[in-house]
């Protein structure tokens, strides 16, 4: 007998005692892994069982009505096509900026870091109608200032535009965090054995990039398709949009008109669908294609490399990312102020918004609070378990509300809760449900990206010390990982206050403050549309600040 | 203080054997050595005895109490991660009190602890320091210390010295084996450092592919290896194959090109093949008398206390010696000199199944 | 042909000195080896001759050329990493092609460079797979063929062996020695691991707190080490502390801490001063007679036994005795301890004390 277990056997037994035995661990982390199974993934692909139980009436409805099919074609094509053109485009000037972050030392670097995440800060409802003011023609009720841009008159060409300044950041944020992993060893000992610069990142970092890049292509298609508010003010701000519209603003549209109109359902299910399969397909072809392909990166012209390793041409590519992103993301997301500056004054009525902003503001609250609670011990699940099959399948599963379009998922989810007796009716209840769908992978991301980097070994250590299970948490780990709760907490309420998408899908007549604003501008209130998306912005801007506080802590 | 008993445990990473029925006993207060190369399974074996892994059969007794399944807190034994893991939130002395804290301990006696904790391990003047303000060594010492602290009667060491510089660990071996000795407790030490092990342990058990190959003190497993890997891995060796001529209390063995060579004791039948092997420390060159081999000197490293000396023997190859340094003096390349050992000290064996080659694999 | 000159390098990082103004030659040839602690500044120095760091002053000359400006890929020399940095997205022989590669030599020049350097490592069989599958020694090993491969007759090693098993360690130097001399090649290899130094170097420069502290042969630094720091730091010395009591050539007398007396053949201080003598454990000879000691622990060390004493003068002396004789001493017995007098070697007692002078981190 040792002397610790001396120890422990005239105590009697503790709450401590209680959750720390075997059987109550086993429970717990089952309890855990239901939740997400039944609350989140469920209800997210939920409609696809519609294609079983229901397919006569997409028969009838979709597949017979050759108008209903001509626009969700028109529609899922146009999302698509905007998502890929919007994803290369972020690749094309998101690699040099990330480049420039991780691998140069400068003065004023911080900065540029901060200038890059300031559309994060925005709402897309905000950007969308601060991107169509800058960018496209708009029709004289709007009274976009003088010097705008104003030249584009195509919704295709000015969803792009704005669909590329909110996924930027998210390009550029992972690209970075690739090139970080990568050991910069590599590129140094390329050198070393005679290759430029450029030869070095060209046939070392850029291949081992490969794996990397899949998830930031992932995390762009998956926003652009997903994006609703904005596209949805963008359109109605331009002139001349005339019926186009994306997949997600077909959701919004046809389930406002449900009510009415109940024949709607099955083609709303059929987009729905669509959406997630394709979605779907997507990721999983992706994955596997980048994987396969090999980049013609055998022949080396040691000349033209070595000239473009040098001189002027490093510094005409960083310039002209820095360019790039003055011009195509920070001016249009910013041009809001200067269209309440310019434009007179209409007549405000607050009252409304206040309250929109205040529901938000408690939807937001529950939602984060109920991720936290449910998404940490999810995160240590995967984290601590990556060896394991069944976390492994998890850690995977955990990404797919990630990557459905929120309007698909907000249907989908409402249809899946219709069916149950007292919740399907609740629209508070809902909208939350539907929110904590798709934020609670974002907490469960980020936590587990944290624990994953710490060395298993100190709670190991702690245990062999003679701490409980929760006591080794508790003391050890939570210090080193309460930074990235709190900075998953930050990005799932900022989600869950910009959202529209799903919002609508699930309760048309939903009173969020981006929905708000959406009706104000179809309204053709633009002034106190704009005036609400500025404050929606400062709101934001001040919860980034607070994250960008306690990551920067974190790093420290 | 307890005496730890594994037996026939085995677990399986996929298809790699981690641990194959493996068995090994712990004397109470016992210093004993894991030595093995990388991948071997000893950091495996610790986990079991910790209770961080659990096996997937076979048990594991503390003082004759099955402890198989009991969880990592409740066994008295405190683990040395190899990067020490100390709380980078903590301070030195908050570290040092994280087992006594957790354990509920009235303040008056934490402070005593902490006192005699600071104090055994020279870090007084260090105790409000974080640990990444420390050095290597000081980190070591307030992860020992933190250990000592937290009441437990058995010490695992995960290779404790790899981090630190060659001197250091050096400087650092008799320390910590003393603090061990001195508090009466049963260390299990892991290392892949021949060296280390032959000055700190007790006993040493030499791992390979998941088994114990040999357990024995240090002068056991130097002197009397029981196969040519754990004769090449406490120690390098030269090897000679060939077929005995007879055995007994001297061990007659015949090479490829006709030469015959003497080893000590074994039971090995006249016309087997075996190998001799003999470590570079007994390796003798002379120009007086006549030996096994002859050869050229090749080239000689002045080492220190010992110069490492190449013979390039015709159809044999390389073999090579250590001799005390003034020596060196005495040698030049292109010498002519025999190569001779005393019999007793050169050990023989059966040539092993997969091969010499195979066998001496130190990765 | 690659001579290396450093002339007066220093680094700078804001108010840490990390090099401070060293001069060195490095001769065609040469294998030189530069030692020292953590953090003495050995991994920045040999960083400035590869051009990964720019030094804050002085100059780096190779093959008698300036390389201020010069580019890390136009120096012309092999560089090896401590942690192998090995591109895992190429198989072996891609690895060790890559120079050639770059530099757009023929296929056929590339596959050959492969083969040639891949035998001379003896690894032609791995020539296929991932640097992921080979164990460390190996990838080591691929690592310095690639290296090689440059064609350079520069080479510089940065902790080659410091990832590796101590046994596999051990084994790797004599290859590396070996084949860094079969091709003539400029060798600077960096490391803390003062038995691997011995080893393979021609010369060793010993490092401390971002200066040279001693340079010289691996014979000149253990036999006759310039100061305290170098005798502690390359293999493992006794200290006796004491004052001169009398001096003469030939033979000089110190008086140790009890009052007994210990005779050095060298002294090169006069009556009166407070030195310390260093002595190599295989140099204090257990005899009838001499300085009065017990021992402590016996420790086995394969070769010799290794014993520990407590000595009356209040040093603690360690000793080694053969093999056989082993079994004459037991723990807690008294012996009486000689020192051999040529072996002995005399430093001015330092300042800050003895455990600061050697203090190794």
């Amino acid at each position: 007998m040792t002397k610790v277990n001396r120890l422990a056997e005239g105590r009697k037994k503790t709450l401590l005692d209680l959750v720390s035995g075997r059987r109550f661990r086993t429970g717990w982390k089952s309890f855990i892994i239901l939740f997400f199974i039944i609350f989140v993934i469920l209800p997210t692909v939920w409609i696809l069982s519609y294609v079983v139980t229901d397919w006569s009436s997409i028969q009838t409805e979709v597949f017979d009505k050759p108008e209903i099919m001509q626009v969700i074609t028109d529609a899922i094509i146009a999302s698509f096509e905007i998502a890929i053109i919007v994803t290369v485009i972020d690749i094309i000037v998101g690699l040099p900026m990330a480049w420039i972050m991780v691998r140069k030392e400068f003065k004023g670097k911080q900065y540029l870091d901060t200038l890059i995440d300031m559309p994060l800060a925005v709402p897309t409802a905000a950007l969308g109608f601060s991107c169509a003011i800058f960018w496209a023609v708009t029709p004289d009720k709007v009274n976009a200032p003088d010097f705008s841009l104003a030249f584009i008159t195509s919704p295709f060409m000015l969803i792009i535009l704005l669909h590329v300044v909110f996924s930027y950041p998210y390009m550029v944020r992972s690209l970075s965090a690739i090139l970080e992993q990568i050991d910069q060893t590599y590129e140094t000992a390329g050198r070393t054995l005679g290759a430029s610069k450029f030869t070095a990142a060209r046939t070392i970092t850029l291949p081992l990039f490969r794996a990397g890049l899949v998830t930031g292509i992932i995390l762009c298609l998956a926003r652009s398709l997903s994006e609703t508010g904005g596209t949805m003010i963008a359109l109605s701000t331009m002139a001349n949009a005339g019926t186009f519209e994306t997949g997600p603003t077909i959701i919004g549209k046809w389930k406002a008109l449900l009510s009415t109109n109940p024949d709607l359902a099955a083609p709303l299910a059929f987009v729905s669908i669509l959406l997630i399969v394709i979605s779907l397909v997507l990721l999983v072809v992706l994955k596997l294609m980048v994987m396969k392909v090999r980049l013609p990166a055998g022949k080396v012209w040691p000349k033209w490399e070595r000239t473009l390793s040098r001189n002027w041409v490093p510094k005409l590519k960083d310039g002209s990312a820095i360019i790039f992103l003055f011009i195509f993301v920070l001016i249009p997301s910013f041009f809001i102020f200067s269209y309440v500056l310019v434009s007179p004054s209409a007549i405000t009525e607050w009252g409304t918004f206040w309250n929109a902003l205040i529901y938000s503001f408690i939807i937001a609250g529950i939602v984060t609070a109920i991720d936290i609670v449910l998404g940490v011990p999810m995160a240590l699940y995967i984290a601590r378990g990556h060896s394991l099959k069944f976390p492994q399948f998890l850690d995977v599963l955990v990404n797919v509300p990630l990557i459905v379009p929120t309007a698909a998922l907000g249907y989908s989810l409402g249809v899946f809760w219709k069916g149950v007796p007292g919740i399907g009716s609740l629209d508070f209840v809902l909208i939350i449900m539907a929110h904590v769908a798709f934020t609670y992978p974002l907490v469960v991301r980020n936590v587990a990206g944290a624990v994953e980097e710490i060395d298993p070994s100190y709670e190991e250590t702690a245990r062999t010390l003679g701490a409980k299970p929760l006591q080794a948490f508790r003391r050890v780990l939570y210090p080193m990982i309460k930074a990235s709760i709190l900075a998953g907490a930050i990005m799932a309420f900022t989600r869950s206050l910009g959202e529209t998408g799903a919002t609508l899908a699930v309760v048309s007549s939903a009173n969020t403050a981006p929905v708000y604003i959406v009706n104000l501008i179809k309204a053709d209130q633009f002034y106190l549309a704009a005036m609400a998306c500025i404050v929606l912005i400062i709101v934001s801007y001040i919860f980034m600040l607070a994250l960008r506080y306690v990551t920067k802590r974190r790093t420290d | 203080m307890p005496t730890i008993r594994l037996e026939n445990v085995s677990k399986h990473y996929g298809p790699t054997k981690a641990a194959d029925r493996l068995s090994l006993e712990i004397m109470d207060g016992e210093y004993l050595c894991i030595l093995g190369p990388t991948g071997a399974g000893k950091t495996t074996l610790l986990r079991i005895l910790s209770g961080l892994t659990l096996p997937d059969s076979g048990k594991v007794f503390f003082d004759g109490a099955d402890r198989t399944r009991a969880e990592p807190e409740e066994r008295g034994a405190s683990m040395l991660s190899q990067t020490y893991s100390l709380f980078p939130a903590l301070t030195v002395s908050e570290n040092i009190l994280f087992g006594p804290a957790i354990r509920g301990m009235g303040e008056k006696d934490k402070d005593d602890t902490l006192n005699s904790m600071l104090d055994l391990v020279r870090l007084t003047e260090r105790s409000d320091a974080y640990p990444k303000e420390l050095s290597g060594g000081m980190m070591q010492r307030t992860a020992l210390a933190r250990a000592l602290a937290s009441g437990c009667d058995t010490l695992l060491l995960d290779e404790p010295l790899r981090a630190l510089d060659a001197r250091l660990r050096i400087s650092l071996r008799y320390e910590i084996r003393d603090l061990a000795k001195s508090l009466g407790l049963t260390t299990i030490h892991v290392t892949h450092d021949q060296d280390e092990a032959l000055v700190m342990a007790d006993r040493i058990a030499i791992i390979r592919h998941g088994t114990i190959l040999q357990v024995g003190t240090p002068n056991d497993v130097f002197d009397h290896p029981n196969s040519p890997f754990v004769a090449n891995f406490v120690g390098q060796c030269n090897f000679f194959r060939g077929k005995v001529l007879s055995s007994g209390s001297i061990t007659q063995v015949q090479c490829a090109d006709g030469r015959s060579i003497e080893a000590g004791p074994s039971e090995l039948k006249a016309g087997e093949e075996a190998v001799v092997a003999v470590k570079l420390g007994n390796t003798e060159l002379t120009k007086e008398a006549k030996g096994y081999f002859s050869g050229t000197v090749e080239r000689t490293l002045f080492e220190g206390k010992y110069i490492h000396v190449d013979v390039n023997v015709k159809d044999v190859g390389t073999i090579s010696a250590k001799l005390p340094s003034w020596r060196l003096s005495k040698l030049a390349i292109g010498d002519q000199v025999d190569v001779r050992w005393n019999a007793a000290r050169a050990n023989v064996f059966p040539m092993p199944e997969g091969g010499l080659e195979q066998e001496l694999k130190v990765e | 042909m690659p001579e290396v000159v450093l002339r007066g390098v220093s680094k700078k990082y804001g108010k840490v000195v990390a090099v401070d103004d060293i001069s060195l030659t490095i001769k065609d040839g040469e294998y030189v080896t530069i030692l020292g602690p953590s953090g003495c500044g050995k991994t920045t120095l040999i960083r400035m001759i590869a051009g990964i760091i720019q030094p804050t002053e002085g100059q780096v000359f190779i093959g008698g050329k300036d390389m201020k400006g010069v580019e890390i890929e136009d120096r012309d020399l092999g560089y090896v990493f401590q942690n192998i940095a090995l591109f895992p997205n190429l198989n072996v022989a891609d690895n060790v092609a890559y120079s050639p590669r770059v530099k757009d030599r023929p296929a056929e020049e590339q596959a050959a460079t492969a083969k040639k350097y891949l035998e001379l490592v003896k690894l032609l069989d791995r020539m296929s797979m991932l640097p992921g599958e080979l164990c460390g020694g190996e990838q080591q090993k691929v690592s310095l063929a690639r290296a090689l491969a440059t064609g350079s007759k520069l080479l510089l090693l940065d902790e080659p062996l410091s990832a590796l098993d101590a046994r596999v360690r051990m084994d790797l130097r004599y290859d590396l020695r070996r084949l860094v001399k079969q091709l003539g090649i400029t060798t600077v290899h960096v490391t803390h691991d003062q038995e691997e130094a011995m080893s393979v170097s021609d010369r060793i420069v010993l490092m401390r707190k971002g200066s040279v502290m001693e340079m010289g042969s691996p014979e000149q630094l253990y036999t006759k080490p310039q100061n305290m720091f170098t005798a502690n730091f390359i293999g493992e010395t006794n200290f006796f502390e004491g004052w001169v009591k009398e001096r003469a050539d030939g033979l000089s007398k110190i008086e140790l801490r009890d009052g007994s007396e210990m005779s050095v053949a060298n002294c090169p201080f006069d009556k009166g001063t407070a030195i310390v003598v260093s002595v190599r454990p295989e140099f204090v000879f257990p005899f009838t007679s001499g300085l009065h000691a017990k021992i402590t622990s016996i420790t086995y060390m394969g070769t010799y036994w290794r014993i520990s004493t407590e000595a009356d003068s209040e040093d603690e002396v360690e000793l080694d005795v053969p093999v056989a004789d082993g079994s004459l001493y037991k723990i807690g017995q008294e012996v009486y301890l000689m020192v051999n007098r040529k072996a002995a070697i005399v430093f001015p007692r330092p300042r800050e004390g003895i455990a600061e002078a050697i203090s190794l981190e």
